[in-house]
C-alpha cells in the first residue's frame, strides 16, 4: 500500500483550502476528486463573502476568478399576486477590497485547485473513493478504484452526504429535518443587457433573496445572483416540508412557477438557460454538526455540516474554506508531535471554536428553530403585500386613514402572534 | 410569457457522462414502500415516477447527484452511491 | 527500442456546448484532455513495450497547459515524455505540428515505432502521421486495427472499411491506429501520482530548428449544423395519419432506401 502524509477526499473549497495550506508547508498531500475536474460536482447559490476568509488564504484573492462584487442587496417578499421588495445599494460595497462576490464553482474550484497544485499538492480527478481503511479503530487510508492508499490523516471533504465520515463510523445518514435542497438554473445574458436590466455599472452585482408564496408555505426561499454574463436563479426548500406538507408538490415545479412570476420574467427574458443543477444543503445549524475528528481523520466543509442559515442568507463556502484551513493547521500540529490520534487532532475543534466558524454557529444556533415557522413563508409576506396594496389603492369611495388600513389588515390575535414571532426573531 | 421548458430540455443543457452501472437503485421489495413516495416530490430532476402497478420507479438518466432522495427516503429503501469516476453530471457552471 | 506515441491536447468534446444564438461552439474554459484515439495509440504502445521491452515516450506539442495532458499519458503507462512548448503551437496547423514532433523524435534517440491515432478528436485532419513519416523518411501504415511486432518487423491489419489489408514493414515505422484496436486502460490512482515524477524533456521550437510560419489555413466558419424540426402534426385519426406520415417520409426521401 502506497502511503502519503495526508489524503483529502473531495476537491471542493474545504479540501482544496486544506491542500493548499498543507502543500505550502511542504507536506505530501493527495486530493482525490470524483469529478472530471474540481468543481464538476459542486454547486453554490452563490455568493462568497471574502472578508471572513481573506486571512486564511492570504495572497491569492487578487487573481481569483470571481464574478461580480455585490453592491446591491435585495429582499423580496412574495404573495400569490403581489410582492414587496427592498433594494439596498451601498457605495461602501463598491470600494476595494470588496466584501462579497457572486461566484460559479466550476470556474472557481478549478482555479483554487491550480493554486494548490502549484503549491505542491497532488490532485487526482475522475476517481471515486469507495471506502476507508481502518486498523484497530484508527483510519489509516482509503480505497479508490480497488486500490488502497495509506495516509497519516484522511480529511473528509466529500460534501454533504460524506460517505467517508459514514464509512469511518462517525455519522449515520442524515434526517430530512436537517437538510434542504437547492435548485438552480444558470441563464446567460449578454453583459450589457444584464447590466442595463439590473441597473449595474461595470462589475457591480446584485444579490436578491425571495421569501413567501414561492415555496407554498414550506421552509425556504428563492435567490437570484448576477454573474458576469449570466444570472443564477434558484430556490432552496426544506426536505422535511417537501415530504410532509400537503398537498404535495414536485419541487422542480415550484422553481418553474417562481420563474414564471411577473417579477422574474422580465429579468431573464431572452436569456439562454445553460445549466440546471441541484444539491442538498445542511440546515441543521449547531445541532446538525457532525463529529469533527477521530483517530486519523478530520471532517471539514459541508461534510461536517458547516452551512448556516442566518435568516437572510445561507452561508457555507466561507465555513468550508476556514474549516479546511483549520484542519490543515491541526494536521501540522499533529505532525510536530508525530501523533495522529483523536486527542491530538482535537485541536481542530479548538481552532474552530476560536474562529468565526464556531462563533457564528453559536450565535445563530436558534435560527433553524425560529425559521421553522410556516408564517414566515406564508402569512407575513401576504400581510405585507395586502397592507401595501390597500395603502396604495385609491378606490371610488373615500380613502381610509392609514392607521385604519393597518388595523383592518392586522387583527389583535395576529398582532399578538406577530409579537411572539418577533421575540423569537430577536434570538437570531 | 415563454413556454415552460420540459425537464428533458432542462437536463439536456447539462453534461452527463455515462456510467457502467446505475448508481442509485430501489432496494428489491421496497418499490411500494411509503418512504419511497417522498422521492416523487423531492427529486429536482423528476426522475422518480409511479408505474401501472403503483410501484415507484427510478430513471437514472439525468441524475444531478444532489442527494435529496437519499435524505428524504433513507438508505433502507434506496441503495445509493455516487457514480463511478469519469461518469455522471459534470457541471460547467456550478 | 523506443516506442514514440504522439498525443494531442484537445478540448473535452463532451463538454463543448453550442451557443444557440450564433451556433458557435463555446470553447472558453472547456477542460483539456488527450484525444480519444490517441489513447488507443498509447495503449498499443504500452502493450508492445510490455511484450518487446524498451520505453514508451509520449510526444506532444502545444502551449504551457500541455503539462496536464502529458501527465495523463504518463499515468496511462508512458515511461517518459517529450513536450514542445510554445504559445504559437496552441492550435497550430498540422504541417507545423508534424515538423515539431518529427524533429523532437529525431533528436532523442533510436526510433522503433512511432504511433498515432488516425486523426485528432477535434480537427480530424489525419495529416500528422503521414507528414511525420515523410519528414523522417520512414515507412507508414495507416488505419491499423491490429498490430504485432516480431524481431524487427511489424505486421499490421489495416481497416479500410470495405476490406482488411494485412501488411508488413521493417522498423522504424510510423503506425496510425483506429479506435477498435484496443480498449484504453483507466489509469490507477498510484499511476496518476507516479506520473508527476516521470522524466519530462521540454523543447522550444527554436531548439529543434522548427520555424513556426504564419498560418496557411484560414478558418472561414465553425458552426454547428442547423437543426430544425418539420413540425408536421397529423391528427386525422390513426388510419389517415399513418398514410400521411408515410407520404411525408417518402417525400423527404427517407423511406424505401
Amino acid at each position: 500500500m502506497d502511503k502519503f502524509d495526508v489524503i483529502i477526499v473531495g476537491a471542493g473549497l474545504a479540501g482544496l483550502s486544506a491542500a493548499y495550506v498543507l502543500a505550502k508547508e511542504g507536506i505530501e498531500v493527495v486530493i482525490i476528486e470524483r469529478g472530471d475536474y474540481p468543481g464538476a460536482k459542486n454547486v453554490t447559490g452563490g455568493r462568497l463573502y471574502v472578508n471572513p476568509v481573506r486571512q486564511y488564504l492570504p495572497d491569492i484573492w487578487d487573481d481569483a476568478p470571481l464574478e461580480r462584487h455585490v453592491t446591491n442587496e435585495m429582499v423580496t417578499m412574495m404573495s400569490p399576486d403581489n410582492s414587496v421588495s427592498m433594494r439596498f445599494r451601498s457605495d461602501k460595497f463598491d470600494q476595494k477590497p470588496y466584501h462579497s462576490y457572486t461566484v460559479l464553482r466550476a470556474t472557481f474550484d478549478r482555479w483554487l485547485a491550480a493554486q494548490a497544485e502549484k503549491a505542491g499538492a497532488m490532485l487526482v480527478t475522475k476517481n471515486r473513493v469507495d471506502d476507508v481503511i481502518k486498523e484497530q479503530g484508527k483510519v489509516i487510508g482509503v480505497v479508490t478504484a480497488g486500490e488502497e492508499l495509506g495516509a497519516d490523516v484522511v480529511v473528509a471533504c466529500d460534501g454533504v452526504l460524506s460517505f467517508v465520515a459514514e464509512k469511518a463510523g462517525m455519522i449515520v445518514p442524515g434526517q430530512p429535518r436537517n437538510f434542504a435542497v437547492g435548485l438552480k438554473e444558470v441563464i446567460e445574458l449578454p453583459r450589457t443587457t444584464l447590466e442595463d436590466r439590473f441597473g449595474l455599472t461595470g462589475d457591480e452585482g446584485v444579490a436578491q433573496m425571495f421569501m413567501g408564496s414561492l415555496t407554498q408555505g414550506r421552509f425556504g426561499g428563492g435567490f437570484l445572483y448576477t454573474n458576469k454574463a449570466s444570472v443564477s436563479l434558484g430556490m432552496v426548500v426544506g426536505i422535511r416540508d417537501l415530504i410532509e406538507r400537503k398537498p404535495g408538490v414536485e419541487v422542480h415545479l415550484l422553481l418553474d412557477e417562481f420563474k414564471e412570476r411577473p417579477e422574474i420574467v422580465p429579468l431573464i427574458k431572452g436569456g439562454e438557460p445553460v445549466e440546471y443543477s441541484a444539491h442538498v444543503i445542511p440546515e441543521g445549524g449547531l445541532a446538525g454538526l457532525t463529529p469533527l475528528f477521530g483517530d486519523g481523520i478530520l471532517v471539514a466543509g459541508d461534510a461536517a455540516g458547516f452551512s448556516l442559515n442566518m435568516g437572510i442568507t445561507v452561508r457555507g463556502m466561507e465555513f468550508a474554506i476556514a474549516s479546511g484551513v483549520m484542519a490543515a493547521r491541526a494536521i501540522i500540529e499533529a505532525r510536530a508531535k508525530n501523533d495522529f490520534s483523536a486527542s491530538t487532532l482535537s485541536c481542530y475543534q479548538q481552532f474552530l471554536e476560536n474562529s468565526f466558524v464556531m462563533k457564528d454557529f453559536r450565535t445563530f444556533q436558534h435560527t433553524p428553530h425560529v425559521l421553522d415557522n410556516s408564517r414566515f413563508y406564508g402569512y407575513y409576506p401576504q400581510f405585507a403585500g395586502k397592507l401595501l396594496e390597500d395603502l396604495y389603492t385609491v378606490d371610488s369611495g373615500p380613502k381610509a386613514k392609514i392607521s385604519d388600513t393597518i388595523r383592518k389588515n392586522l387583527s389583535l390575535g395576529e398582532s399578538l402572534r406577530m409579537g411572539k414571532d418577533l421575540l423569537g426573531g430577536l434570538k437570531i | 410569457m415563454s413556454e415552460r421548458r420540459s425537464m428533458k430540455a432542462k437536463l439536456g443543457g447539462n453534461v452527463f457522462k455515462p456510467d457502467r452501472e446505475r448508481h442509485i437503485n430501489i432496494k428489491p421489495g421496497f418499490e411500494k414502500d411509503a418512504r419511497l413516495k417522498a422521492a416523487l416530490f423531492v427529486c429536482p430532476a423528476g426522475l422518480y415516477s409511479l408505474n401501472e402497478e403503483d410501484e415507484v420507479v427510478l430513471d437514472i438518466d439525468g441524475c444531478l447527484e444532489c442527494g435529496t432522495c437519499r435524505i428524504a427516503c433513507g438508505t433502507e429503501v434506496l441503495d445509493w452511491n455516487y457514480p463511478n469516476g469519469e461518469a455522471g453530471v459534470q457541471f460547467r457552471f456550478g | 527500442m523506443n516506442i514514440y506515441v504522439c498525443v494531442k491536447q484537445t478540448v473535452d468534446l463532451q463538454q463543448v456546448r453550442i451557443r444557440k444564438e450564433t451556433r458557435e461552439p463555446v470553447l472558453d474554459g472547456v477542460p483539456l484532455t488527450i484525444g480519444n484515439i490517441d489513447k488507443n495509440a498509447l495503449e498499443e504502445g504500452v502493450r508492445l513495450r510490455d511484450k518487446l521491452g524498451g520505453k514508451v515516450i509520449g510526444v506532444s506539442a502545444g502551449s504551457e497547459e500541455l503539462n496536464d495532458t502529458i501527465k495523463e499519458a504518463l499515468a496511462m503507462g508512458a515511461d517518459e515524455a517529450i513536450m514542445i512548448i510554445a504559445p504559437e503551437l496552441e492550435g497550430a496547423e498540422s504541417s507545423t505540428v508534424a515538423m515539431a514532433l518529427a524533429k523532437a523524435i529525431e533528436k532523442t534517440g533510436e526510433i522503433g515505432i512511432i504511433l498515432l491515432g488516425e486523426g485528432s478528436s477535434d480537427n480530424y485532419s489525419g495529416q500528422v502521421g503521414p507528414r511525420i513519416a515523410e519528414i523522417l523518411d520512414l515507412p507508414q501504415i495507416t488505419y491499423v486495427s491490429s498490430l504485432e511486432a516480431e524481431g524487427n518487423t511489424v505486421k499490421a491489419v489495416r481497416n479500410l472499411e470495405d476490406c482488411f489489408e494485412t501488411v508488413e514493414a521493417e522498423m522504424p515505422v510510423v503506425v496510425s491506429v483506429v479506435s477498435e484496436i484496443n480498449e484504453p486502460r483507466i489509469p490507477a490512482v498510484t499511476q496518476i501520482l507516479k506520473a508527476g515524477r516521470k522524466p519530462k524533456q521540454i523543447y522550444s521550437p527554436a531548439e529543434l530548428g522548427v520555424e513556426i510560419a504564419g498560418s496557411q489555413i484560414k478558418t472561414i466558419s465553425n458552426l454547428a449544423p442547423e437543426q430544425d424540426r418539420k413540425r408536421l402534426l397529423f391528427q386525422e385519426g390513426v388510419g389517415q395519419d399513418v398514410k400521411s406520415l408515410v407520404a411525408a417520409l417518402e417525400s423527404e426521401g427517407l423511406l424505401g432506401r
